[in-house]
Order: C-alpha cells, then sequence, then structure tokens
C-alpha cells in the first residue's frame, strides 16, 4: 500500500513540505500544507478528503490551546499564506481580506481613514481567518459575527463556496457565515472575509475607578452609553494600571465616541465613582491579560449573575478578569501540574457556571492536562444536531479532527 | 388526510383545526399576494409540546408542514405547498419573561412585533427590529425572515438580537439552541437558524436581547431636487463617520402618491427626493450630530433641511415614508414590494436603472428605500387579475434583480426569498454555494418536510444529492 503522505505530496507540489512527525496538539504531524491561493487551498483539502487525512488547521497558532485534545491528524495545513489582495470600499466603510493575514496587517491597510476593524483577538499575531474561526472576544468589540458580511470558505467537498456579500444588509439564503464563526476551523477553511467597519471615534478617554461594592452599580458604569470596554480587574491588574489606586477590584473603563457623549460620561464617572485616568495602553494590557500563560476559561453569564459567578471562581482557587456589561469572566489558575488537579479546576469551573446559568469554555491549558476529557462545555440537547452538522460539511473527518466540543 | 386531519383534532381539539375550505382560503397566501397554494389543514397550537405532535403526526402521514406567524411575509415564504398542513403560531403569544436588568425577554413566536416593544417600554427598553409589518407580524415570523426594518442602519436585523431558540425539529425532537448569555458551546445554530425561512424547524420560543431607550432622538428631514443628490447625502454622512439609527429616501413618485391619498404628510410634491435621518442617543451628542447630518444634506444640494421639532413632527415626517405602502396600494388592487439590496455608492445608477425598466414595461413603479443600508424598495401597484399586467410584473422583478446583482448586490435584504425569488438563487449563487446551504438544511431536516419547497431553486441538483428527501422541493406548484 503507498503511502498517503507520499501520495499527498507528489499531488500538491510545492505546498506540501513533508517532515520529521511534529508533535502539536496530541498528533504527530508528518506534513504542512501552506496554500496561497483559495484554489490551492481547496485542492488540498479535496486530496485530504480522498486520503482520509485529517488535518490540524491552523492559522498563527495563538488559539491552539482552546480545543479538545488528541487531534487524530496526520498533516498541518497552515492558514497564513491566504493573503489575497485586499478589497477596501472607503466610502462604504466595508473590506475582504483574506484570512491569512494578521488583525495588525489588516488595521495597517486602514490606517489613515476614519475606518477600524471591529475585531480584537487576544494574541499578538493572529490573524482574520484564525479571530472569526474561533470567534475569539478581544476587551473591546462585541462578536465577530455582528460584523460579518461575507465569507468565503473551502470545503472538504473540494468546492469553494460563498456566503453572504459584501452589502451591509442581506437575507439572500441561509447565513453560512453564523455557521462558520466560531466553528474553530471544524466544518470548512475560511478564505476570506468581507466586513463591516466601525468609524474611528473622535475622542478615547480612558479611567480606573475602584470597583463598587454594588454589582449594579458597576453594571451601570459599564453601560455608560460611551463605554466601548469595561473591565472588573483584580487588585494586582489594577495597582499596574494606576499604582495610586489601592483596591482589591477596580473597574476600567476605555470611554469611545463623539466628543459630547465622552465628556458627559467621564464627568459622570468621575462624580460617581471617583474615577481617574488609566494609561493610554490600558485596553492593550487587558488584551494581554485575556491571553495570558497558564490555565484559562471563559464563562459567559447574565450580566445579574457575573457577581455570584466571580465569588464562585475565587472560591476555586482562580483569579478573574470580567467584562460586566457582556456578562463574561475569564478565570485564570495558576499552574496545575497534573490532571488530577486540572480535574478540580474545570469542575470548579463547570459548577459555577451551572449556578449561575452560564456556559464555560477553556480558552487554554497544557496539551497533557487537556487530554481525553471535554474542555469545551457542557454536552447539551443539541449535540446530536452539531454532529449531524459536521457530517454534513466533513463527512470524512479530516478537519480538526476529535477538536471539536463532544470529540466532534 | 381524513387519518391525519382527526390525529390533529385528537391532538389540539375540533377548534385547534380548520379544514373547511372557507377556513383555509385565508391561509392561501402572505404578503405576496401572487403566490398561493392552499393548505388542506390549519392547526393553532398553543405549546411546543403540541407542535411535536402535529409535526409527529405530519411526519407519519408524509404530509409537510410550515409554520406561520401573521402572514405579513412579501416572499410567499408562509405559503403550504403540496397540500402541506399550517402550524399557525396565533394562540402561541405570551411574553413568557421581560428580565430588564440583563435586557432579555422571553417569547412565543406569535407575539407581535409591536407588541414587545409596547410591554417593555417601561423598563426603559426597545426591541430594536422594526419591519414595516410591525403593528402585525410576528417575532417567530421575524426570526424566520430574519427581518430588519428603517432602524437596522444602526442596530442590527433580528439576527442580532436573537439569543437562544427553542425549535421543534423536523422528527418532532426539541432542542434548545443558544444560551441566554449569549455564548454557547458548539457551533453557533441560533446564528443558522435565524433566516432560514422556516425550513430548518418550528421555533416555539425564542429569548431576545433589548435595547435601552436612547436619550433622545432627533428626526431630520430634507428636501431634494432628485435622488441623486440625496444619495449624496446619505453617502456624505456615512463617510463622516455618522451612524445615524435610519437613512431613509423616498422618491417624487412616492411622494405624489402619498400626498394625493389619506396618508397625505405635508410634503411638496415638486421635490425630486426627500430623506429623513433620524440619530439617537444621549442628549450630549445627538444635537452635533443632528446639526452635523444637516449639513452634510445641504452640502450636497438639499433646498431645504427641517429637524423634527416633536413627536407630533417627527410622526408626520415619518407618515411620508410609512406611508408610501398604504398610498401606493390604493392605486390598482395589487402592490408588489420588491427587495434587493446595492453597495450604496451605486444607489443613484441603479435607481435610475430601476425607473427605466418600470417605465420600459408600462408599470405604475416607485421607490422608497433604506438608503443607509443600499436596500431598495421598488414598489409596483398593479392587477393581478390582468395576466398581462402581472407578466409585466414579473418581467421587471427579474429585470431589477438582475441589475442588483451586476452592481455587486444581493436579491434580498429583509424579505426573504421564499417563493418568490427561489429561481433567481443561482444570479447569486453557484451550484456549489446552494449545495452547501442544502447541506445544513439536510443536517436539520433530511426528508425535506419542513416548509419545502422555498429558498432553493426547483432545478435538477437541489435534491438529488439526499437520497433521503422526498422530493417537496422539486415540485413546482401555484
Amino acid at each position: 500500500m503507498s503511502d498517503p503522505i507520499a501520495a499527498l505530496a507528489r499531488e500538491l507540489g510545492e505546498i506540501c513540505t513533508v517532515h520529521a512527525p511534529l508533535p502539536l496538539e496530541g498528533a504527530q504531524l508528518e506534513a504542512t500544507l501552506r496554500p496561497r491561493s483559495e484554489a490551492e487551498c481547496v485542492a488540498a483539502l479535496a486530496a485530504l478528503a480522498r486520503a482520509k487525512l485529517g488535518a490540524l488547521i491552523t492559522g498563527s497558532g495563538t488559539k491552539l490551546a482552546a480545543a479538545n485534545a488528541p487531534c487524530r491528524a496526520r498533516v498541518r495545513l497552515d492558514t497564513t499564506a491566504l493573503r489575497e489582495t485586499p478589497e477596501i470600499d472607503l466610502d462604504e466603510g466595508v473590506a475582504r481580506f483574506g484570512a491569512g493575514m494578521t488583525l495588525a496587517e489588516v488595521e495597517a491597510q486602514l490606517a489613515g481613514s476614519i475606518w477600524r476593524l471591529p475585531l480584537d483577538a487576544p494574541g499578538e499575531s493572529s490573524t482574520l481567518g484564525g479571530a472569526l474561526a474561533s470567534a475569539a472576544l478581544g476587551p473591546r468589540f462585541g462578536h465577530p459575527r455582528d460584523n460579518l458580511l461575507g465569507l468565503r470558505i473551502a470545503l472538504a467537498n473540494g468546492t469553494v463556496v460563498k456566503t453572504g456579500g459584501r452589502v451591509v444588509k442581506n437575507v439572500t439564503g441561509y447565513d453560512l457565515g453564523k455557521l462558520f464563526v466560531g466553528s474553530n476551523g471544524l466544518l470548512g477553511v475560511i478564505t476570506s472575509a468581507w466586513l463591516r467597519l466601525r468609524p474611528s471615534p473622535e475622542r478615547t478617554e480612558t479611567l480606573i475607578a475602584p470597583a463598587p461594592a454594588d454589582a449594579q452599580l458597576a453594571l451601570s458604569a459599564a453601560r455608560a452609553f460611551s463605554a466601548r470596554t469595561a473591565a472588573l480587574v483584580d487588585a494586582a491588574l489594577a495597582a499596574r494600571l494606576c499604582s495610586a489606586l489601592r483596591a482589591p477590584r477596580a473597574l476600567a473603563i476605555e470611554l469611545a465616541g463623539d466628543e459630547a457623549a465622552v465628556e458627559a460620561d467621564r464627568a459622570a464617572l468621575v462624580a460617581k465613582l471617583g474615577a481617574q485616568p488609566a494609561p493610554d495602553d490600558t485596553v492593550a494590557i487587558l488584551r494581554e491579560t485575556q491571553a495570558g500563560a497558564g490555565i484559562r476559561f471563559r464563562v459567559a453569564v447574565l450580566p445579574s449573575e457575573l457577581h455570584a459567578l466571580c465569588g464562585l471562581l475565587g472560591a476555586a482557587g482562580a483569579r478573574t478578569l470580567a467584562f460586566p456589561a457582556r456578562g463574561i469572566a475569564h478565570a485564570f489558575f495558576a499552574g496545575a501540574s497534573d490532571a488530577s488537579v486540572f480535574a478540580v479546576l474545570l469542575a470548579g469551573v463547570a459548577d459555577a457556571a451551572r449556578r449561575t446559568g452560564g456556559a464555560w469554555t477553556l480558552e487554554a491549558a497544557p496539551l497533557g492536562l487537556r487530554s481525553g476529557r471535554e474542555v469545551l462545555g457542557e454536552l447539551d440537547g443539541s449535540i446530536a444536531l452539531q454532529r449531524a452538522v459536521k457530517r454534513a460539511y466533513d463527512p470524512a473527518g479530516v478537519l480538526n479532527p476529535g477538536r471539536g466540543l463532544g470529540e466532534i | 388526510m381524513t387519518a391525519l386531519l382527526a390525529e390533529l383534532r385528537e391532538i389540539l381539539g375540533a377548534d385547534g383545526v380548520l379544514a373547511r375550505a372557507e377556513e383555509l382560503f385565508v391561509y392561501e397566501a402572505d404578503g405576496l399576494t401572487h403566490h398561493s397554494a392552499r393548505p388542506s389543514a390549519v392547526t393553532l397550537p398553543r405549546e411546543a409540546s403540541e407542535v411535536q405532535r402535529v409535526v409527529r403526526a405530519c411526519r407519519k402521514h408524509g404530509v409537510p408542514f410550515v409554520a406561520r406567524g401573521a402572514g405579513t411575509g412579501l416572499s410567499g415564504g408562509a405559503v403550504a405547498c403540496h397540500g402541506g398542513v399550517v402550524i399557525e403560531c396565533a394562540r402561541m403569544n405570551r411574553i413568557l419573561r421581560v428580565d430588564a436588568e440583563n435586557r432579555i425577554a422571553v417569547v412565543q413566536p406569535g407575539v407581535v412585533n409591536a407588541d414587545l416593544s409596547k410591554a417593555i417600554a417601561k423598563h426603559g427598553l426597545f426591541y430594536a427590529p422594526d419591519p414595516s409589518s410591525q403593528q402585525s407580524c410576528t417575532l417567530g415570523g421575524n426570526v424566520a425572515e430574519n427581518s430588519g426594518g428603517p432602524h437596522t442602519l444602526k442596530y442590527g436585523t433580528t439576527t442580532n438580537h436573537v439569543l437562544a431558540l427553542e425549535l421543534v425539529l423536523a422528527d418532532g425532537a426539541l432542542v434548545r439552541l443558544g444560551n441566554p448569555a449569549g455564548l454557547a458551546s458548539g457551533f453557533d445554530l441560533v446564528g443558522a437558524v435565524v433566516g432560514s425561512e422556516g425550513t430548518l424547524g418550528v421555533v416555539t420560543e425564542i429569548t431576545l436581547l433589548l435595547m435601552p431607550l436612547p436619550e433622545r432622538v432627533e428626526t431630520l428631514l430634507g428636501i431634494f431636487p432628485d435622488v441623486v443628490s440625496a444619495c449624496r447625502a446619505v453617502s456624505a454622512i456615512i463617510r463622516s463617520g455618522l451612524v445615524p439609527s435610519a437613512l431613509e429616501i423616498v422618491d417624487q413618485r412616492t411622494i405624489r402618491a402619498v400626498e394625493a391619498s389619506v396618508y397625505a404628510a405635508g410634503m411638496p410634491t415638486d421635490a425630486g427626493a426627500i430623506l429623513i435621518a433620524e440619530l439617537d442617543g444621549p442628549n450630549a451628542a445627538v444635537a452635533v450630530q443632528a446639526l452635523r447630518a444637516s449639513a452634510h444634506c445641504r452640502e450636497a444640494g438639499a433646498r431645504e433641511v427641517a429637524v423634527a421639532r416633536d413627536a407630533a413632527e417627527r410622526q408626520r415626517f415619518w407618515r411620508a415614508r410609512k406611508g408610501a405602502f398604504g398610498a401606493m396600494g390604493r392605486l390598482a388592487p395589487d402592490l408588489y414590494v420588491h427587495d434587493a439590496v446595492v453597495p450604496r455608492a451605486k444607489l443613484p445608477e441603479i435607481l435610475e436603472r430601476v425607473c427605466a425598466i418600470g417605465d420600459a414595461h408600462r408599470l405604475r413603479l416607485s421607490n422608497v428605500f433604506h438608503a443607509g443600508d443600499g436596500n431598495l424598495h421598488p414598489n409596483i401597484s398593479f392587477d393581478r387579475r390582468d395576466a398581462d399586467e402581472l407578466a409585466r410584473v414579473i418581467e421587471a422583478g427579474e429585470e431589477i434583480l438582475r441589475v442588483c446583482v451586476e452592481a455587486g448586490g444581493v436579491i434580498s435584504g429583509e424579505h426573504g426569498i421564499g417563493l418568490e425569488k427561489r429561481e433567481y438563487m443561482p444570479l447569486v449563487f453557484s451550484e456549489a454555494d446552494l449545495a452547501a446551504q442544502l447541506a445544513l438544511r439536510d443536517a436539520f431536516d433530511p426528508e425535506h418536510v419542513c416548509n419545502p419547497g422555498k429558498i432553493f431553486p426547483t432545478t435538477r441538483f437541489c435534491t438529488e444529492s439526499n437520497p433521503k428527501a422526498r422530493g417537496y422541493d422539486r415540485v413546482a406548484f401555484d
């Protein structure tokens, strides 16, 4: 029987590099595919599907540890060379970029215009494709789905398909874009995306205040009209952002918008909470914290439950960084070295989520701790449907095999 | 069919099933009157468990079904084909829970859109998507169609406001999708179901995101010599970074029709177009934004710009926009409200071509549109009993879609595909694109018993890839 990796290399030519086994995410990867166009990408997927060879799909690799393990792949498919020429419509405030561009590169393309990319996935080198596929949330912007207009996607059946388009309002056919954003490369490979851009604000102000004891007061401050970022930080992070602030918890807020709206909100925060200026790089520090080393979970709850959630996570031994207006808490645990300790942490997070009606997921943990256990949340009644959707798009199971919820 | 009817009556009681011809007559069409088909029965369940039993009974008898809200849809999406059964949501009309602190509401699908905003106003909240039919259309229908409205420019369409769904699948199973907190594990199946036109299941409960009522609203009325200068003002406003909640243009033909009707709003009939721009937000910001928007209108050539001084004047401005359908409707027995989207910068050129197409087909065509979104609504008044005129309406409709697609646009911005535009899907999508959409349908409803005949063209490839499909999608009817 011929070696399927050698056959893949013969078929795909220079985009396929065969190498010594590379251990990644529990897989021993024998080759790396690096398509430079959507045509090469879809040819690679078709060849993988025919050979029934599993592939680990990667962008810059910043979210690799947010998945189930081990991955049953033999090949890596690297999307960073999917960098077609951008199309930017400055009149309309919409643009299309290749999936392999980093968010920083996309922002550089928009420099000098009034438009900004409304994505801020944590991780220095996040690619656009990775940020969309992982639906990673940074401190500043809402869910990537809300600014997505259209996608081009390479599917395992050897076709490239489009969904949505470049216009800002569209109900022409199923909204597959929503399905693929956050699908973590389990259904197809995003090759490029049309996005709605957002105007850059006239003024921004970053403030920090001791967190009010009354959770409702914190929530209403976080919901200030021009608040673009609002984070509850712990004492250590508060001290880093403002050395003069001595508080067990602090509320860091970035206001952005019209001059008058920002000024009104700033004055109110100063008067009500005693807010003081925070450094300009506050949001960058929050984003860096979100991507910190060690074990990280994310739990989403209704805003009214956030205070209770943070209490439960704290009791389970976590440091937390929370976003009150969105009802999201990140829980950080310093080095659990063995699997049994990790199991206790995970159970603690899952229990905290359950008791507050939330949804949890792991954001990062060393491979050895993740292996062989569900780390992506609760399997609920929709799991049969989730599996049917996976089968519909990837019947041969070649895309990130084993990495999805319920080992999808 | 008799056996199915008996079973349905057993599930819902005699008054929960309509099957006499005169009862079924009103269910033959929705707001798009020239596509019609009579259902074999209409069912009126009160809760999800009854919907499950109705679905299972239909499936057992091999009869397709379609959920229906108020029947205000404009693409034939709620029409039952192949003697199908209608699952009418009128009795599932309760607002189950309002959680003001968390800004969410849990509703049954038959709740009328405007009723939700009325019920939550006391909490300082509103539900943002506001289709023109909001006084009668239901939230379940809005979910099916991913409905928009004038204020989606700032707030987004239905999909941006649905957090979780309860859905009865084609096999009768009940699933909960999504999470009220908004970040459920696994694939975003809520996002996939919203806008699927009832083809993936029957929604029985919806968790919606509510918005805080703005502190202040400013409504501007710009009077322009022509549509081109009104469009130029819209582009200038968007390019400047302002995000108005609405930017609506009404053309001269519509102004004249409105002014000649009971909806008359005192608009100048010699104006080439009017632009209604609405800005909302905090007190501190909105007045300044309104001034900036006014300046853009003047620079673009507005001969007059007025700011509504009070709620009554705001309503008068909006009457010129919202009265358009009624005013055009009185010109003839039928009104075809077309729907397509183009990149905003192309609006002036496309509108000119749209009017030319109407003229060439000797039709009474006028335009009101969501200019900020590039979403056109050419309105055609006609009489469907006049076969020749109906044929011209359909020909013109197709030509308009082709022009919009050539300009980089799409064939529906908010009305959906339904029956109306299924054959035009290949204008926008390749076979592979459509196959990828059908793959989703197959995952949810492999036998295609759930609202068949909608969205997908009736050409060869539609169902052949799926041996389980019963082929309802393929059969033409009318």
